[in-house]
């Protein structure tokens, strides 16, 4: 399919990467994102502010600083209280106020399936736009969230899961990747992504494909939420993790070390997940400070090899 | 032989049937049909986990997982043998309770924990496992002074267990950065194999 397109267009649909990006000036380029998708936990108002975080993080994985969002919703009006969509958009405009993102309009439908979400713009210096393509041999790459919630939904849906789990996840992914996206202008980031629907293996796929590089991930150092690995040890996988290990299986080498379970983790869906940044080493290690005093999570997860075989190598 | 007819189901439905079952009696053996190959996989690790040797057969578009019950004894047994070490060496391993060495006064015994487990290593190959619990689990956060050590350990071979319940308990889940977290049984597991256990 060939897609319109003119010579202000930065990051378009070819390039496939978290948001696209279209220059106004020589000093100002647009972010343009839009996601939605059906609840992913049983309380309305936690599911709006995951939806609006989810839709925001778009933006900051370009580099970029969210301006402008707009609702899009889906309810079923004739099978559901109306208090239950008041409170998923109050979960939305809370999430938005906290990034201080204005909310200038949306659109409804009447549909069987209940959907939630947002299209966010945002803006960005054009030649500050980050993306997915651009890691360098000897960089480091930083993770800003534990891996683990789509197991951990399935076991929540499986009624597996404790109340105070699914607070501790529930907080994770409505939590912004606002704090990390604003440390990241200090430092020499090479390219960012955030981690969502494909698992951290997936999004790092896309990032090696083309690279000339292959990557190198410390398993025992990559976050995950502990109970993840009991749950996939229980089979409690979602349909998503196997299709996403089939998709990218041939990529990766596991060490014979690393457990059928934390290699469950490393290709589970994530809903709303962290920013996965790849940065010179000098720089990840005081990206990772600074994010970690202001109480985040970041952690070093692993580095970017001069081998042009584009392999992921995980020990 | 209990048979489960799971096909039509999405995950997790067939693995919290397949639960259920194994709840109400723990047959010797059961068959489990699935439609996809997604529930295949995952009733597949359930069974496994539940201690159940499996086959699966294929049936048109549908699965049949097939468990065999390898019984409480083969299972704690084949658990001993995954974690069974060489066997022409002694296992040491090192269970720390706490992030302080010896009671008394509390900045020494923190600087006495740095070294201790710095020097450790002189132990060499007989060091076989390092089982952090309770305030011992503090040592692999991020601002562990040992963190760079115990991350040479793993690196050199040396098995790390952090208890999982313990950085849960001090809402440290988040910060750990070495070391393999892990549950009562593991640990217990591998005090029982080791040939000496030093507690600090």
């Amino acid at each position: 399919m060939r897609f319109p397109t003119d010579e202000n267009v930065i990051v378009g649909l070819e390039r496939a990467d978290d948001a696209g990006v279209y220059r106004v000036s020589e000093e100002l380029a647009l972010i343009q994102t839009v996601d939605f998708f059906t609840p992913v936990v049983d309380d309305p108002y936690a599911f709006g502010q995951i939806a609006a975080a989810n839709a925001l993080s778009d933006v900051y994985a370009m580099g970029g600083v969210p301006k402008t969002a707009m609702n899009l919703v889906a309810f079923p009006v004739k099978e559901m209280d109306l208090s239950i969509l008041r409170a998923i958009l109050q979960g939305g405009i809370d999430k938005i106020r906290e990034a201080e993102v204005v909310l200038i309009g949306g659109h409804s439908v009447e549909d069987k399936e209940l959907k939630y979400g947002l299209s966010v713009t945002g803006f960005v210096h054009p030649r500050r736009v980050l993306t997915k393509k651009n890691l360098r041999a000897g960089d480091r790459l930083v993770l800003t969230k534990p891996l683990g919630t789509g197991i951990v939904n399935t076991a929540i849906k499986a009624g597996l899961a404790d109340a105070k789990l699914v607070e501790r996840v529930t907080r994770t992914m409505a939590a912004l990747n606002r704090a990390a996206a604003e440390r990241l202008a200090a430092f020499r980031v090479h390219a960012c992504t955030d981690v969502t629907g494909f698992g951290l293996i997936g999004h790092l796929a896309e990032m090696v494909s083309g690279s000339g590089t292959s990557v190198h991930l410390e398993a025992a150092a990559i976050p995950v939420f502990p109970e993840a690995l009991d749950f996939a040890r229980m089979g409690l996988i979602p349909a998503g993790a196997h299709r996403n290990r089939e998709f990218r299986e041939a990529m990766v080498d596991f060490d014979r070390g690393v457990s059928r379970e934390r290699q469950d983790v490393l290709f589970d869906p994530q809903t709303s997940g962290g920013l996965l940044i790849s940065l010179p080493a000098e720089d990840a290690g005081a990206l990772c400070a600074q994010i970690r005093q202001e109480g985040g999570t970041a952690a070093m997860i692993g580095e970017v090899l001069p081998d042009p075989a584009e392999r992921i190598r995980v020990g | 032989m209990k048979e489960i007819d799971c096909r039509g189901l999405a995950c997790p439905a067939p693995v919290l049937h397949t639960k259920a079952t194994l709840q109400q009696d723990r047959p010797e053996s059961v068959r489990v049909l699935v439609d996809n190959a997604a529930s295949q996989e995952n009733v597949r690790r359930f069974l496994e986990s539940e201690g159940y040797e499996i086959r699966i057969e294929r049936t048109g578009q549908d699965y049949v997982i097939v468990g065999r019950a390898a019984g409480a004894a083969a299972r704690s047994e084949e658990r001993a043998a995954a974690a069974k070490p060489a066997p022409d060496r002694q296992t040491l391993l090192v269970l720390c309770t706490s992030d302080r060495l010896g009671r008394g006064d509390d900045e020494l015994g923190r600087r006495l924990m740095v070294n201790f487990l710095k020097t450790l290593r002189e132990v060499g190959p007989d060091l076989w496992r390092l089982v952090f619990v309770n305030h011992g689990v503090k040592l692999t956060i991020d601002s562990s002074e040992v963190l760079e050590d115990l991350k040479g350990y793993e690196t050199s071979g040396l098995k790390i267990l952090v208890c999982g319940t313990c950085l849960n308990h001090f809402g440290l889940l988040e910060r750990k950065q070495v070391g393999e977290t892990t549950n009562m049984l593991d640990i217990v597991t591998a005090l029982q194999l080791a040939d000496k256990v030093i507690t600090v």
